[in-house]
């Protein structure tokens, strides 16, 4: 073991030595899982909860074995379609990396331009960090007019 | 001429009012729209002698819409006369100081410059808001088309049809909320 050890540091093999150190469990370690944080009176309670995912009864079903999810619905999405847009962005409205998405590079790039153009349309108001005021119309300067964009200014074309 | 025939002449002759919901419109494609009905070039009697034009009320023009970033890009040029007297006025300190005027000056400069003008922007009634005096609303027989449809906002949508929107993507099986 020891000698396996020496060999695994020196050829800079790192997931030999992480394997060794990963605990046995009987029941799966994969859920989707929730951070709550309550506050009752002075003390501040977070507790971490396993949930189903809410989105799994409405999830488009795919024949495509290849096509990313959003290559095989065959849309074209524009910046006003505020319903598919939200599905790839966090609460604050931060756009999610591809390891989650699951797009391919060109559709991940694409979308992250329409929620870019969403956001500064203020079409996704309830998508913001916390310190934001919420409303567009409170916006600094120019930023509280309306605007609207043209999708084939995306330099990522499909 | 027959009780028929009159009332058709009277009908052709009349000036029409129509209304216009500038609300998440471009001004400047709107005003092309707005100048044919103003002019009466959308009637087959139109002639540039023939004062046929109709009247046409804007709602709703403090919420035009622009393309991009243009609210801090276009500028709107002024000279008083007076040595030094120019002045460069970006369209949304312009659009702030009065929220009719940017969609006065495009139906204005979408029209050629001859002396009927003036009497054409006469019949061109804007408002920064819905609330239009009750006589003005009474005339109005027509609603002309909005050229782009209004986006709708995520939150004005009810929670059950964000929830029970189809969904592409589900999360990993092992993501962590957020
Ligand atoms: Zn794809």
């Amino acid at each position: 073991m020891t000698t396996l050890f020496k060999i695994a540091t020196n050829n800079y093999i790192k997931s030999v030595f992480n394997q060794a150190q990963r605990n046995i469990s009987i029941t799966s370690t994969l859920h989707l899982k929730k951070i709550n944080e309550i506050q009752e009176g002075k003390d501040l309670v977070i507790y971490g909860e396993i949930v189903s995912s809410e989105r799994e009864p409405y999830l488009l079903k795919s024949n495509h074995s290849k096509a990313c999810p959003l290559c095989a619905t065959g849309l074209d999405i524009k910046h006003t379609d505020v319903l598919i847009l939200s599905q790839f962005v966090r609460k604050d409205g931060c756009m999610l990396p591809r390891r989650i998405t699951g797009l391919c590079k060109t559709q991940q790039k694409r979308v992250t331009y329409l929620v870019a153009m969403a956001q500064k349309s203020g079409l996704m108001p309830n998508l913001t960090p916390a310190y934001s005021n919420k409303d567009p119309k409170k916006r600094y300067e120019w930023k509280k007019y309306n605007k609207y964009f043209d999708e084939t200014t995306i330099p990522f074309k499909l | 001429m027959s009780a028929l025939k009159r009332v058709q002449q009277w009908a052709t002759f009349a000036r029409i009012w129509h209304i216009y919901n500038a609300a998440w419109q471009n001004p400047f494609h709107s005003s092309e729209l707005i100048k044919k009905y103003l002019m009466g070039m959308h009637k087959p009697i139109y002639h540039p002698m023939n004062d046929c034009g109709d009247h046409v009320i804007v709602i709703n023009s403090a919420d035009i819409a622009l393309p991009g970033d243009e609210w801090k890009k276009r500028v709107y040029f002024h000279h008083t006369g007076y040595p030094g007297g120019a002045t460069w006025t970006l369209a949304w300190n312009l659009h702030e100081k009065d929220p009719t005027m940017i969609i006065k000056k495009a139906v204005y400069n979408s029209m050629d410059g001859n002396l009927q003008r003036r009497y054409t922007m006469q019949r061109l009634h804007i408002f920064p808001d819905e609330n239009v005096p009750k006589e003005l609303l009474g005339n109005v027989s027509n609603e002309i088309r909005q050229l782009r449809p209004m986006p709708k906002r995520l939150d004005d949508y009810p929670e059950k049809d964000v929830k029970e929107f189809p969904k592409v993507i589900d999360y990993p099986k092992d993501y962590v909320l957020r």
